[in-house]
């Protein structure tokens, strides 16, 4: 009797097209056939009517009225066709977490917005249709999206996501405190011994000896190790940063980043830098109320630091040795096409609403109303964008910055499947040197340490 | 001697004034005449009656479900789990044994310990003291009393998010009010939360901030409703002051008091919203308590360590139960029930 269950069960599955008893059902059997994991053809969506689909998004206030905006305009566009209707979770870690939820038996979204450090789970989650697959299936251009932006989402070659919300970090520096203390404000420091030097002529205490304005002032924020490490050509994680093949150790605990610690650690003790915590708001209130001159933020917080009583100006994320001659890592998040338990239809129209949004005209609304860089090229050339960027001209430091960055494994960035505890590790490890005076290198080597098992259980887990 | 032990007394000796009146009343045949200890209650008469099963069942049910569904099927699972090692969803894919407990014989694990006990210590201290110090003058009969005593009631009203972030703000290194009146006062202003030293009392004093409210209500209540005969005794007797306090006011709110130090314990130990927004467990982990902790292996940075997480939470219900134990063998012999 129970066999016979049994038996019934799984035909019931197969013919459902659902994957639970496909080990059993068809061993031996190609994955690709039937997993719903590649892309249906362009004429998915004819004679099906409307179809409706879900986008799970993390974006609030402008950001999320300027995606009800652009999702208004693709419903307006698509009527009869397809509805798209937005599903707001919070924040990326909950999107990450509903995402988890439902696959484990809950209703999917067809698309949704995942963070850039979630880039790897996302792949071994096995539920998604890799963004190459339309892109092969429709002979997709793809030479509009940013070379540096499609890099980060690229493994193999194979663009598996396609890129949204993308920022970048820049060094920012109070202009007119750059003036006062004698200094050009047109040239803001590029290298840590140039932020050290012009960081003591910026600090300025008054006359019980407070210290009212600091050189230097930025967030513990794990995001930056990252960055500082790309900028100097290196590799996050070995081998490769997990771009050929899996990583499977940490590498920042490098002599560059002992030295940048150090630094940092004498900054702060020398009361030539502002000791902050990890929470970057913190440290965007310090920037803006006036606190420190020189600071180090993504460019999405421009909008918000060029409101600030003073002019703002922009640089190149500096760079820990003067020869350091590689670039940063672009973040943000991307968006992915769900597979799993979806139909032709639904994932057609989940791809149509995504190359929706990449367009130029899509993204220059994007990038001019909320501050995101820009995914297409094209958008820069757009008569709204360029009226933008001329009246922030901060902004064009990103561009060339981006511009002068060559795609590398050290500037597509690190992959690991448990990235998100690895940035925290990095984070304690940037706390344990610069607010609690442990040994840089010390600090350092024991958070990669301290991720050698969530790094292999995790591996061997998705072997 | 405890209410518990007076009034299962009482509960007995009531019993058995019933038990003695069956006796009388009924004719000596029958299941009564089995059991000849004299204590036994109407009930076992009846017990196997299919009718009054029944009964019993139905009336049970509800609060077994609920019992079930949220205590004892939850604490199973917390075991189970914690025996399982999960894939990179959270599912439970594979038997572990006891390797999570074994995980957890670290020196950093041992300091999570610490660390939360003495978060627990400041905030119970300090939240028990605080409001007493402020419900005595408050208790009396002044003009304008009412509005302190709702003044100081409101934190009550605040959710831990909430007042995390207002203390944030209240704490901005560059802008913080609190900084500006220390610097009036020609104080230099401490790293609040980059000071793992200070990071762990900041987090413990807006968790005294938010229980105070709630605390001083109850202390307030208990104050109110002191027995004027007694403080007049009292008065007459010669007692004063600081002994009038420890000697005739103390005692008689007690009750009060050990209600206060139980629930302030259950909620510094289940802190989880003000570490979480106010330091994310740092600098380096110097404000990660034990619920921060299992928070961080289950949930925090796309987490799925679920059977860890477990682990860690039945270590929080054994400290829940040994202080819950403590409280109820020592402290509660000492308090004064009228």
């Amino acid at each position: 009797m129970r066999t016979k269950l049994g038996l019934l069960a799984c035909a019931v599955a197969a013919a459902t097209a659902v994957t639970a008893c496909s080990s059993a059902a068809s061993s031996g059997t190609s994955p690709s056939a039937g997993d719903g994991l590649s892309a249906p053809a362009a004429g998915a969506l004819d004679g099906k009517g409307e179809t409706d689909i879900t986008f799970w998004h993390a974006m609030t206030g402008t950001n999320g009225e300027t995606l009800k905006k652009l999702t208004d305009q693709f419903n307006a566009a698509n009527q009869g066709k397809i509805k798209v209707t937005l599903a707001f979770k919070n924040n990326y870690d909950d999107t990450l977490s509903a995402y988890k939820n439902a696959l484990k038996g809950g209703e999917l979204p067809d698309l949704l917005q995942v963070y850039d450090i979630g880039t790897q789970f996302m792949i071994d989650s096995k539920a998604t249709v890799p963004a190459q697959s339309f892109i092969d299936v429709d002979k997709y251009d793809v030479s509009d999206i940013q070379p540096n932006i499609a890099g980060y989402y690229s493994i193999g070659g194979k663009l598996y996501s396609m890129p949204f919300n993308t920022s970048m970090p820049l060094l920012y520096i109070n202009k007119d405190a750059f003036t006062k203390a004698g200094l050009d404000p047109n040239k803001p420091p590029t290298t840590l011994d140039e932020i050290k030097a012009d960081a003591q002529k910026l600090t300025v205490k008054d006359a019980s000896g407070n210290t009212t304005q600091y050189g230097f002032g930025a967030s513990l924020y794990g995001w930056f190790l990252e960055q500082w490490t790309a900028v100097a050509g290196a590799q996050y994680c070995n081998p490769d940063n997990g771009r050929n093949g899996r990583a499977t150790e940490a590498n920042f605990a490098s002599d560059n980043n002992v030295k940048l610690l150090n630094w940092w650690k004498d900054m702060v003790g020398s009361g030539l830098a502002l000791k902050l915590d990890s929470d970057t708001k913190n440290g965007d209130s310090a920037f803006v109320a006036g606190k420190d001159a020189i600071t180090l933020e993504s460019t999405g917080s421009l909008g918000d630091f060029t409101k600030a009583g003073f002019q703002v100006g922009t640089g190149f994320y500096p760079k820990i040795n003067a020869s350091d001659a590689a670039g940063p890592i672009i973040g943000g998040a991307s968006l992915w096409i769900v597979g799993k338990g979806k139909d032709d239809a639904h994932k057609r129209a989940a791809w149509e609403f995504v190359k929706f949004l990449e367009t130029k005209d899509s993204q220059a609304t994007w990038h001019t109303s909320t501050g995101y860089f820009p995914v297409s090229k094209g958008a820069l050339d757009t008569a709204v964008d360029k009226q933008w960027v001329a009246n922030k001209p901060q902004f064009q430091t990103a561009i060339t910055q981006l511009q002068s960055t060559k795609v590398t494994t050290a500037t597509q960035g690190c992959l690991f499947g448990v990235m998100p505890q690895v940035r925290k590790a990095a984070e304690s490890a940037m706390q344990a040197a610069v607010l609690q005076g442990k040994d840089a290198k010390q600090a350092l080597t024991d958070a990669a340490a301290s991720l050698t098992q969530p790094i292999k259980d995790y591996n061997d887990s998705v072997k | 001697m405890s209410r518990d032990d007076l009034s299962t007394e009482r509960d007995v000796s009531a019993m058995s004034t019933v038990s003695n009146t069956t006796f009388t009343e009924r004719p000596p045949d029958g299941p009564v005449t089995l059991t000849d200890s004299g204590s036994v209650s109407p009930s076992v008469i009846s017990r196997w009656n299919p009718r009054e099963l029944l009964l019993t069942m139905l009336f049970l049910a509800p609060a077994v479900a609920g019992l079930g569904a949220f205590v004892i099927f939850p604490l199973f699972q917390a075991v189970y789990l914690a025996t399982m090692g999960s894939d990179i969803l959270g599912n439970p894919t594979r038997f572990v044994g006891l390797q999570h407990f074994a995980e957890l014989l670290t020196p950093d694990f041992g300091a999570v310990l610490l660390r939360t006990a003495g978060f627990t210590l400041i905030v119970v201290v300090a939240g028990v003291v605080l409001p007493m110090a402020l419900a005595v003058p408050l208790s009396q009969r002044l003009p304008g009393m009412r509005v302190f005593r709702t003044l100081f009631t409101l934190p009550f009203a605040y959710s831990a998010s909430a007042a995390s972030v207002v203390w944030l703000l209240m704490l901005n290194p560059a802008m913080s009010p609190v900084n500006w009146l220390l610097q009036l006062a020609g104080v230099s202003a401490p790293g609040w939360t980059t000071d793992s030293g200070w990071a762990l009392v900041t987090v413990a004093g807006v968790t005294v901030w938010m229980v105070s409210g709630f605390n001083l209500l109850v202390l307030a209540a208990g104050l109110a409703g002191l027995d004027e005969q007694v403080l007049e005794a009292a008065r007459i007797d010669g007692a004063t002051g600081v002994r009038n306090f420890t000697s005739i006011v103390l005692p008689m709110i007690s009750p009060s008091l050990f209600f206060v130090i139980v629930t302030t314990t259950l909620t510094a130990l289940q802190s989880l919203g003000q570490p979480q927004v106010m330091t994310d467990g740092g600098p380096n982990g110097a404000t990660s308590t034990l619920v921060y902790s299992i928070f961080n292996q289950a949930f925090h940075n796309n987490n799925s360590n679920y059977g860890l997480a477990s682990a860690q939470g039945l270590v929080l219900l054994i400290v829940g139960v040994l202080l819950a134990a403590v409280q109820f063998g020592v402290i509660e012999r000492r308090v004064h029930y009228r």
